[in-house]
């Protein structure tokens, strides 16, 4: 049975008893025999401890003391409340945005996909870099050929996206659809929860139309309503039966409500789509033959495109550069999050290093003037390891705060990160916090608090203790402090360039000229559902534009097919066309330009000044001669001799029907509605009025447009009641919008590099106070021979300054370096100017200047008489 | 065993400690005074054992099940913890006996091989 101390205590004292009654016996005279005693008595100490100890396991005892430790430091750092705040705060700050963000890193780059064999799957995209065009999907012929010729995929999944007016879910409205081959479900290998998918008995041009509901509609729109399966519903022109819901899963190419066969879509059975080779809106995806590497795939599809290209010149221009790439779905959907979420990832693994080099500074600070209190007890007997422990204790519970603290500042932060990450990757939407998210804050915390405890130099029973309790500082620990002071600045100086460099980079964005009237102009999605129209189409359009017009405070009114910037993207690179008598020079390529159909007014109404001839106007209408306005990049490459008008171009992709020549009347300046920042963006414009599919409206106003928003909708919906309109914004929030990740990129960089900032500044004052309070009598006899305050002030001043620039030297390299390393991972970065350089030291200087504003104030009001007697 | 040089005494090897224990513990309970000095006696107070050693190895062999102890007066009238042989201890010491002649047997044979062949 396991004695208690008292037990052991009885045990001690009756051997003495004995021991002394044998002495006495023997005929040792008591007192001495006394004395003997007690003097085995000493060593009993150490036996007693020793016979205690058989009863523990080493661990058991060690974890008892640490615990008895840990008490003891809890009590103790009451007593340094500010030092405590300090740390604990730093830790949280690091311990949070590192466990949120790798919550977000997990979800988003880790987590597989519900898809079956995620590593056998992949998207095929062609892209057209010569054009500007990374994604310019598939046409069906193309598909054909690749299912044809390409072996080392076993089958191929199609999936391209349509809007129908869907009638039968509620209300009529307007739905996202995914048009897709039978193959696509076994393809992309995913599952119903309801009913059945769409399959190979679903192909051809007399299968009925059927339709799958994504998980997402299913549930939030149709509140998951089991009912819905079966039902029939009108799509468009055709009527279709919902056979069933999608499990959850990645919506990838793009996020649709429904998804339905290819039957269901006129477009897709017509002639242009199935052997149109340049008409070309199919995403495609396939599953590796067995035994096949993606690799193999690359290479073989590459084989076949190469053919491909061969047998079918017309349709790959040579400056388009063609080509086929092949990725694995789950790298493809992660990637344009991964650049982001891995510097998040850096920033806030430097935010940790930060914050942990500065709470080792104060944990050294402190174990320095502890050194006395420690020395002591390594004198009385303390081994080195129950002196480690004690430091352990204090670094466990400062550490443990800041790690519950860390975690419940994630909490918020996850959601605020994966709101932030869903702009790039559609699986941050369901980032959830879990206990992961605890578990990599405790083991952020056990790694500081280890580190910690072990960074301060323990004073050794042998070595003589000091022989005063003031503090004497060895140049060693002197260093030391300053390298952790120099790191922190190093890392803040890092961190603030490449916010800064965001920063600018922004700036420079939202400063971009435009070319187009910012402010004042409304633009409003007008989605109409072309069928619904029909004929009167033109007329409502008219009578909607005439109406609002006449508005109070409305000056202009134009409809259009694109808003800038906010639609970029939708009609894909730009189009062929010839101009009558242009005859190209051997081997250039025939021209190209951007398709955009705009209604009269449209130039006046967005600010782009027409620099020839004349705008269209209500005599272009279908019937009378065919028109279109050029812009200037046009005009200037075709006709360097500024005689553009009256020339006849024609649109030469068979898209656009045969050859229908049309007389250019107007030359209008460049604007560049692709790109924020504009560059050459060669256009032309197609009257409204002899092309009447446009469904963005654009009012320019007197006031302030917002408040038009209203009579605007209400003048819509009483000429076509039930029509849609959604999005209305001016062109400058738009532009915001568009620069939304941009911002947002700056904003979270920023805030880390504050994070990083204030720990920096926390860290320079601590050192520097440290010095200060250490230094004390140098100062006493500095002021003693002669030194004024103020030499004192600036030479503490000065110290401050030297980190600063020490840090932020090593910044400049140690960035670099980063970059250099970085670069295989994420590809080329963008290096930050002379201003953000610039900025983030000045900065730093001024923040090192102000946290050694204090102490350096401290040294100057050092008292002679008390600095001298101190010691 | 070398012998130490002021008092002639000897050091115990190491782990013989246990076995002496097991071996005084057979005549009967003893607290742990009589213990140490029952060695003494017995090998004429050429083995003496520190308190220091004794009464860790007591509760480590307490803890091992090969003795048991219980409270009572000691010839000082003092509150003194009594230790028995379990018979777990018995069996142990009996072991500890065997490999101990083997031992001595052995080492003899090596130190003094003239004798063994003589024999």
């Amino acid at each position: 049975m396991q004695p208690n101390d008292r037990d052991l205590d009885d045990e001690i004292r009756g051997h003495l008893a004995l021991s002394i009654k044998e002495r006495i016996e023997r005929g040792d005279d008591p007192a001495a025999a006394r004395r003997a005693a007690l003097a085995e008595f000493g060593s009993m100490m150490r036996t007693r401890e020793e016979m205690r100890q058989v009863w523990h396991s080493r661990s058991v005892e060690w974890i008892a003391s640490l615990r008895r430790d840990v008490v003891v430091a809890v009590r103790s750092l009451r007593h340094a409340r500010g030092l405590a705040f300090t740390v604990i705060v730093t830790l949280a700050l690091g311990i949070g945005a590192n466990a949120a963000i790798f919550s977000v890193v997990r979800e988003v780059l880790l987590r597989p996909l519900v898809n079956r064999d995620q590593d056998r799957l992949i998207y095929i995209r062609q892209g057209a870099p010569g054009l500007n065009a990374a994604n310019l999907t598939f046409s069906v012929p193309e598909i054909d050929d690749f299912k044809a010729r390409v072996k080392a995929i076993s089958a191929f999944g199609d999936f391209s996206t349509i809007e129908f007016t869907a009638v039968g879910f509620g209300e009529p409205r307007v739905v996202q659809a995914g048009v897709v081959s039978g193959s696509f479900f076994e393809v992309m290998g995913l599952r119903p929860i309801h009913g059945r998918l769409i399959d190979g008995g679903d192909d051809g041009p007399n299968a009925p139309s059927v339709a799958v509901l994504t998980h997402r509609f299913w549930s939030t729109t149709l509140n998951g309503d089991v009912s819905v399966i079966g039902k029939t519903i009108r799509l468009g022109t055709r009527t279709a039966t919902v056979i069933g819901v999608l499990e959850p899963s990645v919506p990838y190419p793009a996020d649709t409500e429904i998804i339905a066969n290819v039957v269901t879509s006129p477009h897709h059975m017509s002639a242009t789509m199935v052997t149109g080779r340049t008409h070309r809106m199919t995403e495609l995806f396939g599953r590796l033959a067995p035994g096949a590497t993606v690799e193999d795939a690359r290479t073989e599809l590459d084989a076949v495109y190469r053919a491909m290209i061969a047998e079918h010149a017309e349709a790959y221009p040579t400056s388009g550069n063609y080509q086929v790439t092949a990725t694995l779905l789950r790298d493809q959907i992660a990637a344009p999050a991964r650049t982001i979420l891995l510097i998040l990832l850096s920033a806030a693994a430097v935010v940790f290093v930060i914050a942990c080099s500065n709470v080792a500074n104060l944990i050294l600070a402190r174990t320095v003037r502890r050194e006395g209190e420690l020395a002591v007890r390594a004198a009385l007997g303390a081994s080195r390891g129950a002196l480690r422990r004690t430091l352990l204790g204090e670094s466990l519970v400062l550490c443990g705060a800041g790690a519950v603290l860390g975690i419940l500042l994630a909490r918020p932060a996850v959601a605020i990160v994966s709101s932030y990450a869903a702009r790039f990757s559609v699986r941050a939407g369901n980032v959830t916090v879990d206990s992961s998210l605890v578990w990599v804050g405790v083991a952020l915390a056990m790694i500081a608090a280890v580190s910690l405890a072990y960074i301060p130099r323990l004073p050794s029973a042998q070595s003589p203790s000091p022989a005063n309790s003031s503090v004497r500082i060895t140049a060693g620990t002197n260093r030391r402090l300053r390298m952790f002071a120099v790191t922190q600045v190093a890392l803040t100086f890092v961190m603030l360039a490449a916010a800064g460099m965001l920063l600018t980079t922004l700036v420079s964005l939202q400063r971009a000229a435009t070319g187009y009237n910012m402010n004042q102009v409304l633009v409003l999605d007008v989605p109409a559902a072309l069928e619904a129209m029909g004929a009167a189409r033109l007329a409502r359009y008219q009578q909607i534009i005439d109406r609002t017009g006449a508005l109070p405070g409305v000056h202009r009114v134009a409809v259009g097919n694109m808003v800038p910037w906010r639609d970029a993207g939708r009609f894909g690179p730009a189009s062929p066309f010839s101009i009558e008598g242009y005859t190209p020079a051997d081997g250039e390529e025939s021209p190209r330009a951007r398709f955009r159909i705009v209604s009269p007014g449209y130039f006046d109404t967005l600010g782009v000044p027409l620099l020839a001839g004349r705008d269209f106007n209500a005599d272009d209408r279908i019937g009378a001669e065919n028109v279109a306005i050029i812009s200037h990049s046009v005009a200037q490459r075709l006709f360097p001799g500024g005689d553009a008008l009256n020339h006849r171009m024609w649109w030469t992709d068979q898209f656009f029907g045969g050859k229908v020549l049309r007389r250019i009347v107007g030359v209008v300046a460049d604007a560049d509605d692709e790109r924020v920042v504009p560059g050459p963006a060669p256009t032309i414009y197609m009257p409204f009025g002899q092309m009447p599919f446009a469904t963005r409206m654009f009012v320019q106003t007197a006031g302030d447009p917002h408040s038009l928003i209203q009579p605007i909708t209400r003048i819509i919906r009483d000429v076509a009641a039930d029509q849609p309109v959604e999005r209305a914004a001016t062109l400058a929030e738009i532009r915001a919008q568009v620069l939304a990740p941009e911002r947002l990129n700056a904003f979270v960089l920023s805030g880390f590099g504050g994070v990083a900032l204030l720990i920096a500044v926390v860290g320079i004052a601590g050192v520097l106070a440290f010095s200060v309070s250490a230094r004390t009598r140098e100062f006493g006899v500095r002021l003693a021979i002669g030194s004024t305050p103020r030499s004192l002030l600036l030479r503490v001043l000065s110290e401050g300054l030297r980190m600063v620039a020490i840090g932020i030297t090593a910044g400049v390299i140690g960035g670099y370096l980063l970059r250099w390393m970085a670069a295989s991972y994420v590809g080329q970065m963008p290096m930050p100017g002379l201003v953000p350089l610039a900025g983030a030291a000045i900065v730093l200087a001024a923040a090192a200047v102000g946290a050694a504003l204090m102490p350096a104030a401290r040294a100057a009001r050092v008292d002679v008489l008390n600095a001298l007697r101190s010691e | 065993m070398a012998k130490t040089p002021e008092d002639g005494r000897l050091e115990l090897l190491q782990g013989t400690l246990d076995m002496l224990i097991l071996r005084t513990l057979q005549w009967g309970p003893q607290h742990g005074h009589g213990i140490g000095q029952t060695i003494a006696a017995h090998s004429d107070d050429l083995l003496k054992v520190e308190t220091g050693s004794l009464y860790p190895a007591l509760h480590r062999l307490e803890k091992r099940g090969w003795l048991k102890s219980e409270w009572g007066t000691s010839e000082a009238n003092q509150r003194a913890k009594f230790y028995r042989l379990t018979a777990a201890g018995k069996a142990q010491l009996l072991r500890e006996q065997n490999r101990w002649s083997q031992l001595v047997s052995a080492i003899g044979r090596v130190m003094n091989p003239a004798r063994v062949d003589k024999d």
